[in-house]
């Protein structure tokens, strides 16, 4: 399955629906389309990977380029993610304590 | 071996081998296959997924970014074989750099992190300009 990517502006942040697998050959879609997203001054993303199949290191490694992207425009990104097989992939990383993951859209929404 | 193309051999009655050119879109061949024969195991779907996760990172980091290095550099090699645990090696010519590139913006996550939190078993070595990647699980 290749990488699909939907986006939708809700409540003053740009959400990006993430579908299929993450990896070193796709990755790289993710990241043209953050930076894409920043250039056009779109700084509070939230990343809904709900429809994610399969996530290595050249994906995380994009979502932490992208996070640094928008905090330096004072920006956020959050992440939706309830898929215990993703959620370990960030815990085994340390990157369960660098991103917010939220279980759903209305709670990364909800955060302030 | 031509851009685009990968091979298979059962090189035992007990295992496997695939072959694939440097191309990043043949990752995902090998987590398929690896995938299969990780279904042959007693085990459950979770480990299943473990392996595939394991397998694919380590491919994935032998071949790298580039798919323009596929015609020339030589092919990785991922064997796997089904005796007192399931044993995978990949394998490949070159080395893989410890870090990441600084000016990158693919960054952030130090190369062996998930593969050492995924596998008990794993270990890491170079001879002879190849560098080898061994991981193996128990099957009960």
């Amino acid at each position: 399955m290749d990488l699909s990517l939907e986006t939708r502006q809700e409540d003053g942040h740009t959400i990006i629906e993430v579908g299929g697998e993450i990896d070193v050959y796709t990755a790289p879609k993710l990241r043209d389309k953050i930076t894409e997203l920043v250039s056009n001054g779109e700084y509070h993303l939230v990343i809904d990977m709900e429809k994610v199949d399969f996530l290595d290191s050249t994906g995380l490694g994009v979502l932490v380029g992208g996070l640094k992207k928008v905090r330096a425009h004072d920006g956020s990104m959050r992440l939706i993610c309830n898929q215990e097989r993703l959620l370990k992939i960030f815990r085994i990383t340390g990157l369960a304590k660098v991103f917010a993951i939220h279980g759903s859209q209305a709670d990364a929404l909800a955060e302030r | 071996m031509p851009s685009g193309s990968a091979r298979t051999a059962t090189g035992t009655t007990t295992g496997i081998t695939v072959a694939i050119c440097r191309d990043p879109a043949l990752v995902r061949t090998v987590r398929l296959v690896v995938a299969a024969v990780a279904r042959r195991t007693p085990r459950d779907e979770e480990f299943v997924e473990e392996v595939r996760l394991a397998v694919g990172e380590a491919c994935a980091l032998l071949v790298g970014p580039d798919a323009s290095q596929a015609a020339t550099a030589g092919p990785v090699e991922v064997s796997m074989r089904l005796e007192d645990r399931l044993r995978v090696v990949v394998r490949a010519a070159g080395t893989v750099a410890a870090e990441d590139d600084p000016t990158s913006d693919i960054d952030g996550i130090e190369p062996w992190a998930l593969l050492r939190g995924l596998i008990e078993d794993f270990s890491i070595s170079r001879d002879d300009g190849v560098t080898e990647l061994s991981m193996s699980w128990p099957l009960g």
